[in-house]
């Protein structure tokens, strides 16, 4: 009895003991986050997940948002979201700002990780050279990130810490655009000293793709001599040229001298954002049309020369061809191009008074297209120019309604005249759980 | 073990002492056992000499016989399930029993959490189904079939594709995140209720994994309802319990078997319609000019679209749609048992396909049950059930490329082919007939549900079980779409496998003592102690492919492009439990039980979860003051409360904080963060009152049982949505709190009973109403981002957030909606809770007639008060502002001039000022966008489910052919329907897969109407 007491007792322990072993799972397809970056494979994982975070919202998303919601793009789908977006009624809640907005957040957090985590990584494969070209490039794309925001929703909170928990969250109150677009400075101002310099890689940030980044910020906040400065240290890159023809750069293999820096996707990283843009009897949703103006103009060999490329089928089926690898998926998401960088030292120039430089630029990218070029005009009007040559040249890209807000040219250009939907409203999930947020004004 | 032995070694011994006896003695005593009713003798009935260890179970003619040297008066216990327990004082050598069948639910014994027990004794609110009401309906899963047979059970199909989803509820929905679908048992085997399937169909749950079992082999379904029954299953038990026996043999009897066929013939209830060419155009340059007008253009200047409406064709793309389906059903099975050992073998074969081709679902299943005694003392036995199930998968119904938005969102004057006679497409939109005639979506499931157990009597009363079970489901789903349609174009071919594997094993220790003592046995005891171990595994392979040599190239290896990838989540939960019910006299009984859970899915801190309950019951039917009213047959008061918990529904590593891999760059392996740990997560939990009341008059003709409940339920395994600039959507916590109450009746009356004629009558009903108690901010979601359906403190779960339309300006025509907030404006601060998808009350009233020979039953389910969401009106009443999208009739009755009353405003597709309100900008689109209490109808509905009528053989004729019965009959199905519904179907749940955006009708296979003919023989 004694013996059966004994044994009853220490099974019961043992049972206990390795009941806590016994309810110890762990998933194979994650880390938990204690190890999430601690040695040079999970610091270069760390990086390629954040490049991953840009890729889910520019595949499709911002590029959404900066298209439809313009002159050049018209909705023929069924989704609400994309009516919403194309008649500028957009509700808090509406599917592709919300998805854009929360994509851009996930890519800074794994920014703020890296940038908190891999200075202290020691591990001796990971070189002091490519733990600064990992945090240049987080640098930048946290840079990317909050400019993206500023452009769409205006002044945002700042987030520079990764997020352990939620009450580190509390009090961080929006910023103004300017506030933004200080950090955006600042990170791309580190990122610049850190990343690389340009070697042939077009699809991961090297010095260039900064700096062209930055004249782009420079262009937004109107700081026209910078803007041009920074754009010639690009266009004078040998590594970057206007490739002719005009198809090439979205053609694969795509990473063309054309591209300042794109993001690469494969088969087995897809991008699928054709479908929206092919009719049905080729497989897609058709959702996203070009519109009869832009089809007129892209048709028009004195406006769009070979950009007619960016368009296919006829009559009413016509479709945008932007992104056309319906077989495999692989369409690039196009982040810079060198012909940006000549619009935008035409626009500062021109701003500058620098007429006949403005006109040179601008012409370049025409006589890319093969359209005839240019006389030298007058300053509105050559700004005037450089606004319609934008909205050619990037038709389905993420560029014309942008540019419009910018310029404050929406209103005449597209009858929006209530400039408070210039901004995306902040998703309606954020205005209900975030007591430090507040909705942009019109929402 | 040597105490095992040894006692073992004891019982032995008393065993051959008694052979020994009965070899020394040798008096017969024996009878026949009959039904009350029917006058056939009962094979089985246990037979039990008072104060002895003598029992016996009657054979196949329904004798007993005793060798034994008790003398003259004894007493006989005689029992059989379903019959009504008798004691029998015996005289003489030579008696002749019947027995009552129990018409009603009081007096049955019934399986309850881990223990048999006397109905009459239970605390816990339990509904019982009898295997009988279920069968021969034409559905896949016995959880459809209890819609309207049990209270506190809302049942509805999600769609009208067989073995598709069904919304099943045992008094509301307790949970936001974590799962509402109850605990099913079968036999013993906790079974896994989570969809394998992969292949997309819109957002509706693609399956019901409770199809894999055949209805026919199941005897009787307990739905475990109150804390009282369901805190024994702790974790597993907030959400309700069905329980679900299947048949088993009985000692002695001879093999009956059984088969039963029937074939079918369906049609959908209701048919889509939309409207004609010219109607079409007609909408089309209505729309156009007033939009000019909108736009201070002269109407003048629109070019027409259509300058001849008139002369435009019209195309029926529904006939090729829908088609008469076949349902077939075979089964064949064969039950009975010797002196030590019982069997049931079944063999099962179900084929229906849908009304909307061209999907279909097949299923062969085939069951063993076995019980052996070994010995006196040691009983060993298993279950098991095998299924194959197959179906063709029509995918996302409510997507562009899906069959039935194919036919119905295309504008009627577009032809079906190309001139060149291929398949024509037309803006997002596939071709239907291109879908149905090359779809090739193919799933075939395996699922094994086994149990192995071993029983031990130590001592009469004293009992030890161990079960050992798996449920293991393995699905292979294979897709291909080929270059004729629309998602095969692009890719030339693509290919899709999948392999999924959901195991559950489950191991369980019981050890029951049941005693009676004291004087006249007034004291009873029924109490049992237990653990089990419990390990649920979900695993699941993908491979697709993409380009393909040709289209009768299928198979994934040969595709030119190909990936892979898999899943893997492993949970484990712990538990300890006890339960103990003391009986006095008959008419007291007090219980109680206490579980003690661990789950891996929880946080460090928070990992054991505690769910006690306790519960009374009165039966006052004892008490001579109520004897003495002559009145009650039986009364029975009966209160409890407890808690139970939930932690299904929520990821294996909820807790953990985790970086997500995957997250690759240039073909790089990348990773980024995905979840934040929550060390302190922990259980749901279910805190449940019940009481309730349940009485028997008229010679228990008329049996009522009466229950009230409240049932709160807090800690909510809550994803609240947290601010996005955190980097996540979400974060789960243990916040929020819904509370169900309701009532539940059911009434059985056998309204008359004579030599050739019976009439009963079925009748229940439940309400339910549910509340959101506490949440921390308001999460809006459904309808591909539209987020109609909000979850809102002080709301009902699945309750509708729309602009409400208040009317249609008989002047300008254009829709006024309520502004809320009285800014003027019409903005999203304007949209309000106008509805929700939760009926107020459900409930069935079945009928069995039955006259010699003939029966004829028939069955209403009714529900009222839910509101259902038509997105096909919200689609197709869009007042021109999609352009491939053509209309539904509805769209006609829009405003035309001034003066008009209706309430579908003027058409238009003007964007101009859309915070307007009152201005055409949110007729259709704006910041309404159809987002409006316009497409939002009461789903309220009354139907005839099933009216059947039959006719068994005369006893002479059956003779005659060597049956032993035979009946033929002919059913019908979803025959009639009353609703105010404009949609096809008010039985419709089209976004099912997350149970927050319930009632939404979306380009969704209406239920069948079905005409069958079958027949059930035994031999």
């Amino acid at each position: 009895m004694k013996h059966t007491l004994f044994y009853s007792l220490a099974l019961l322990a043992l049972s206990l003991s390795s009941c806590k072993k016994y309810l110890t799972e762990t998933p194979n397809n994650a880390l938990p986050t204690g190890n999430a970056i601690i040695d040079a494979g999970t610091s270069r994982a760390a990086i390629n997940g954040a490049y991953d975070a840009v890729q889910n919202y520019y595949a499709a998303n911002y590029p959404t948002l900066g298209t439809i919601t313009a002159d050049n793009v018209v909705f023929n789908g069924t989704l609400s979201q994309y009516l919403q977006l194309d008649q500028n009624a957009i509700p808090a809640d509406n599917v592709t700002t919300v998805a854009a907005y929360q994509g851009i957040y996930r890519a800074i957090n794994s920014a703020n990780s890296i940038i908190a985590a891999v200075p202290g990584v020691q591990d001796p494969l990971l070189t002091q050279a490519e733990k600064d070209k990992i945090l240049g490039e987080a640098y930048f794309i946290r840079a990317l990130s909050y400019f993206d925001l500023g452009r769409g929703w205006g002044g945002v909170q700042i987030q520079l810490k990764p997020t352990e928990n939620f009450e580190s969250l509390k009090g961080v109150k929006r910023s103004t655009l300017e506030q933004t677009y200080d950090q955006v400075l600042a990170d791309l101002t580190r990122a610049e000293q850190l990343v690389p310099e340009d070697a042939t890689t077009r699809n991961r940030v090297q010095k260039s793709a900064v700096r062209a980044l930055r004249a782009r910020l420079h262009l937004y906040r109107k700081q026209w001599a910078d803007a041009a400065a920074y754009a010639t240290q690009v266009i004078d890159n040998p590594k970057f040229s206007l490739v002719l023809p005009y198809k090439t750069f979205f053609t694969a293999p795509f990473l063309s001298p054309e591209s300042v820096l794109e993001l690469t996707f494969s088969v087995n990283d897809r991008n699928s954002f054709w479908n929206l843009w092919y009719p049905s009897s080729l497989g897609g949703q058709f959702t996203l049309k070009p519109s009869a103006g832009i089809v007129e103009k892209l048709n028009n060999p004195n406006i769009g020369g070979t950009r007619n490329a960016l368009l296919a089928g006829s009559g009413a089926s016509v479709y945008g061809t932007l992104y056309n690898t319906f077989a495999t998926s692989t369409d690039p998401a196009y982040l810079i191009r060198i012909a940006e960088l000549y619009l935008i030292r035409a626009e500062a120039r021109a701003q500058l008074n620098d007429l006949a430089g403005a006109v040179a630029d601008l012409n370049k990218v025409r006589a890319r297209a093969g359209v005839p070029l240019l006389p030298e005009a007058g300053k509105e009007n050559l700004l005037l120019a450089i606004e319609e040559e934008n909205s050619v040249e990037f038709a389905f890209e993420g560029h014309r309604w942008f540019d419009l807000v910018r310029t404050g040219r929406a209103g005449a250009v597209l009858g929006l005249t209530n400039t408070d939907y210039w901004l995306f409203p902040i998703p309606y999930q954020d205005v209900l759980s975030d007591p430090d947020v507040t909705q942009n004004p019109g929402y | 073990m040597y105490h095992l032995s040894s006692r073992l070694l004891l019982f032995s011994l008393l065993l051959l002492l008694q052979v020994f006896a009965v070899a020394q003695q040798n008096v017969g005593l024996s009878g026949k056992v009959t039904d009350a009713a029917t006058k056939q003798p009962l094979a089985g009935a246990t037979v039990h000499i008072r104060g002895t260890t003598h029992q016996v179970v009657t054979n196949a003619d329904g004798q007993f016989f005793f060798q034994t040297g008790q003398r003259l008066p004894v007493t006989y216990d005689i029992s059989y399930v379903g019959y009504q327990p008798i004691q029998l004082r015996a005289t003489t050598a030579q008696v002749e029993v019947s027995l009552q069948s129990n018409s009603g639910q009081l007096g049955d014994v019934i399986v309850t959490g881990y223990s048999t027990q006397n109905r009459k004794f239970i605390s816990g609110s339990i509904v019982s189904v009898s295997g009988n009401a279920l069968k021969d309906i034409p559905a896949a899963g016995v959880n459809q079939l209890l819609q309207g047979k049990a209270t506190g059970v809302q049942v509805i199909a999600n769609s009208g594709v067989p073995g598709g989803g069904v919304t099943f509820r045992i008094r509301g929905n307790n949970s936001i995140n974590a799962s509402v679908d109850p605990l099913y048992i079968v036999d013993g085997v906790f079974i896994s209720n989570t969809d394998p399937i992969q292949t997309g169909l819109g957002n509706q749950q693609q399956s019901n994994p409770i199809a894999d079992i055949n209805p026919a082999d199941i005897e009787s379904i307990q739905v475990l309802k109150d804390a009282n029954a369901t805190a024994i299953y702790g974790s597993l038990g907030a959400n309700g319990v069905v329980i679900i026996t299947t048949k088993r043999g009985r000692l002695n009897a001879k093999a009956k078997i059984s088969f039963n066929t029937y074939q079918g013939w369906s049609q959908p209830i209701n048919k889509f319609k939309v409207t004609t060419g010219p109607q079409t155009a007609l909408l089309t340059n209505e729309s156009r000019i007033n939009t000019a007008i909108d736009n201070g253009l002269p109407p003048g200047s629109v070019v027409l679209p259509f300058p001849n409406p008139d002369t435009l064709p019209t195309y029926d793309r529904f006939s090729g749609l829908f088609r008469t389906a076949r349902t077939s059903n075979y089964e064949l099975s064969a039950q009975g048992g010797t002196e030590n050992s019982t069997y049931y073998v079944g063999l099962g074969y179900f084929k229906q396909e849908s009304v909307v081709r061209p999907s279909q679902f097949e299923r062969l299943s085939a069951r063993l049950n076995y019980d052996n005694y070994l010995t006196r003392q040691l009983k060993v036995g298993t279950s098991i059930n095998l299924a194959r199930t197959q179906r063709n998968l029509s995918g996302s119904d409510n997507n562009p490329q899906g069959v039935i938005n194919s036919a119905l969102f295309p504008r009627s004057y577009l032809p079906i082919f190309n001139p060149n006679g291929t398949y024509a497409r037309y803006g997002s939109f596939d071709n239907h007939l291109a879908l149905i005639e090359n779809l090739n979506n193919d799933a075939v499931g395996w699922r094994t549900i086994g149990n192995l157990y071993a029983e031990y009597t130590f001592l009469p009363g004293l009992k030890l079980k161990s079960s050992w079970s798996i449920d293991n489901t393995s699905e292979y789903e294979n897709n291909y779409n080929n270059t004729l349609i629309s998602a095969g174009i692009a890719t030339n071919g693509s290919a899709a496998s999948y392999e999924t594997k959901n195991l559950v094993l489950t191991n369980e220790q019981v050890l029951t003592y049941i005693k009676s003592f004291g004087k006249g046995r007034k004291h009873n005891i029924n109490a049992l102690v237990g653990n089990t171990l419990n390990t649920v595994l979900s695993q699941n392979t993908t491979a697709t492919g993409f380009g393909f040599a040709s289209n009768d190239l299928t198979a994934v290896s040969v595709a030119a492009t190909r990936s892979g990838s898999s899943s893997r989540a492993e949970s484990k939960l712990v538990s300890f439990f006890g339960k103990a019910s003391y009986t006095f006299d008959n008419k007291y009984t007090f219980d109680g039980s206490l579980r003690a859970d661990a789950s891996s899915k929880f946080g460090v801190n928070n990992q054991w979860g505690y769910f006690p309950s306790g519960g009374v019951t009165w039966r006052a039917s004892q008490e001579p003051f109520i004897q003495n009213l002559n009145l009650f047959d039986e009364l029975k008061f009966r209160a409890s409360a407890g808690l139970s918990g939930n932690q299904n529904g929520i990821g294996s590593y909820a807790a953990q904080g985790l970086w997500a891999s995957g997250a690759n760059y240039l073909e790089q392996p990348g990773t980024a963060p995905s979840q934040l740990a929550n060390p302190n997560l922990t259980w749901e939990s279910t805190r449940q009152v019940d009481v309730g009341v349940e009485f028997a008059v008229l010679k228990n003709r008329l049996n009522v049982v009466l229950d009230f409940y409240d049932k709160y339920t807090y800690d909510l395994l809550l994803n609240v949505p947290v601010p996005n600039r955190s980097g996540f959507a979400s974060y789960l916590q243990n916040y929020g709190a819904v509370r169900n109450k309701g009532t539940e009746l059911a009434i059985n009356t056998v309204n008359v009973e004579t030599k050739d004629f019976r009439w009963t009558t079925d009748f229940n009903i439940s309400w339910n109403r549910n509340r959101i108690e506490k949440l921390a901010s308001d999460i809006a979601q459904g309808a591909s981002g539209r987020n109609i359906s909000i979850l809102k403190q002080g709301y009902p779960v699945n309750s509708f957030q729309l602009y409400r339309q208040l009317y249609v300006d008989a002047q300008t025509g254009n829709a006024v909606y309520e502004d809320v907030n009285k800014d003027g404006g019409i903005t999203s601060a304007d949209r309000q809770i106008v509805g929700n998808a939760l009926p107020n009350y459900t409930g069935g009233l079945t009928n069995n007639l039955s006259y010699k020979g003939f029966d004829f039953n028939f069955f209403w389910y009714f529900q009222q008060g839910n509101k259902i969401m038509n997105m096909n009106d919200f689609f197709l009443v869009h007042g021109g502002t999609q352009a491939n999208i053509g209309f539904v009739p509805r769209q006609l009755e829009r405003w035309q001039k001034p003066g008009d009353v209706t309430d579908i405003p003027r058409l238009t597709t003007s964007s101009l000022n859309p915070s307007v309100n009152g201005g055409p900008a949110n007729n259709y689109g704006g910041n309404v966008a159809n987002l409006s209490s316009r497409y939002l109808r009461d789903g309220s509905f009354l139907r005839l489910k099933t009216i059947s009528l039959g006719y068994n053989l005369p006893t002479g004729v059956v003779q005659k052919a060597r049956f032993s019965s035979a009946r033929v009959y002919v059913q019908a199905t979803n025959l009639l329907t009353f609703t105010n519904y404009n949609g096809l179907d008010p039985e419709v749940s089209s976004q099912s897969s997350n149970q927050n955006t319930a009632g939404y009708d979306w380009a969704t296979v209406p239920q069948p109407k079905t005409i069958q003919a079958g027949i059930n023989i035994s031999f």
